[in-house]
């Protein structure tokens, strides 16, 4: 089971699109396995700053081993898969 | 073409730093010491990404955030702010408004920001 953490800022129509892309790649290749937990910094910032976030948005991938982190640009998902280590 | 970076901090040691980092990354960088010179520099050119304090003197960020959208709606911004809950009402209240932006850590050592940098932006030559 892969564990995803999305940390965005605010919850409008640029962080919906991240949030449906990233559910979207996800679902295409984790068939279901995977547990996406989305951190809206603007409201929680504190949580962001626990984690070691540096900005917004960033995916960590919690679980398995090893932790892996993408910041930025989310739209590429070969690029994104491959950064948090879910390959086909 | 190397991509374009505008950085609106009044704080000149660390504007100082953000620029010799991303300017050695390849970057073209700018600066601006407050946020009246960023909304006149946005409205003579387009940049590619936008790193705004949010505390400053005169006009603060989510001002300048606020002027700066009027120019141009799609660059990327990142307000520079600590991740506290006491610097965030201004913040929640732009975004009600439906002003976009993004976040980005302070303080943020020169490696972090060289990351951030190439996650938002890729290639420095574009």
């Amino acid at each position: 089971m892969f564990e995803i953490k999305l940390y965005l800022t605010g919850q409008r129509k640029r962080s919906k699109k991240v949030i449906e892309d990233l559910e979207a790649f996800l679902e295409a290749e984790c068939k279901g396995q995977y547990a996406l937990e989305i951190i809206d910094v603007l409201e929680k910032p504190r949580l962001a700053e626990d984690a070691g976030i540096l900005a917004t948005p960033t995916v960590i991938k919690t679980a398995p081993s090893p932790k892996a982190t993408v910041i930025g640009d989310l739209s590429n998902k070969e690029k994104v898969l491959a950064a948090l280590g879910i390959e086909r | 073409m190397p991509k374009r970076i505008l950085i609106v901090e009044d704080y000149e040691v660390i504007r100082n730093s953000f620029f010799l980092i991303l300017e050695d990354m390849g970057y073209m960088v700018e600066t601006a010491e407050t946020g009246e010179k960023a909304i006149a520099m946005a409205k003579e050119k387009k940049y590619d990404l936008i790193f705004l304090d949010l505390k400053m003197p005169g006009l603060n960020g989510v001002e300048t955030l606020r002027e700066l959208r009027k120019i141009d709606k799609d660059v990327p911004v990142y307000i520079i702010t600590a991740f506290y809950d006491e610097f965030y009402d201004e913040l929640r209240r732009a975004h009600k408004e439906g002003i976009d932006f993004e976040l980005m850590k302070k303080p943020i050592r020169g490696e972090q920001l060289a990351t951030v940098v190439k996650g938002i932006l890729g290639s420095e030559s574009g």
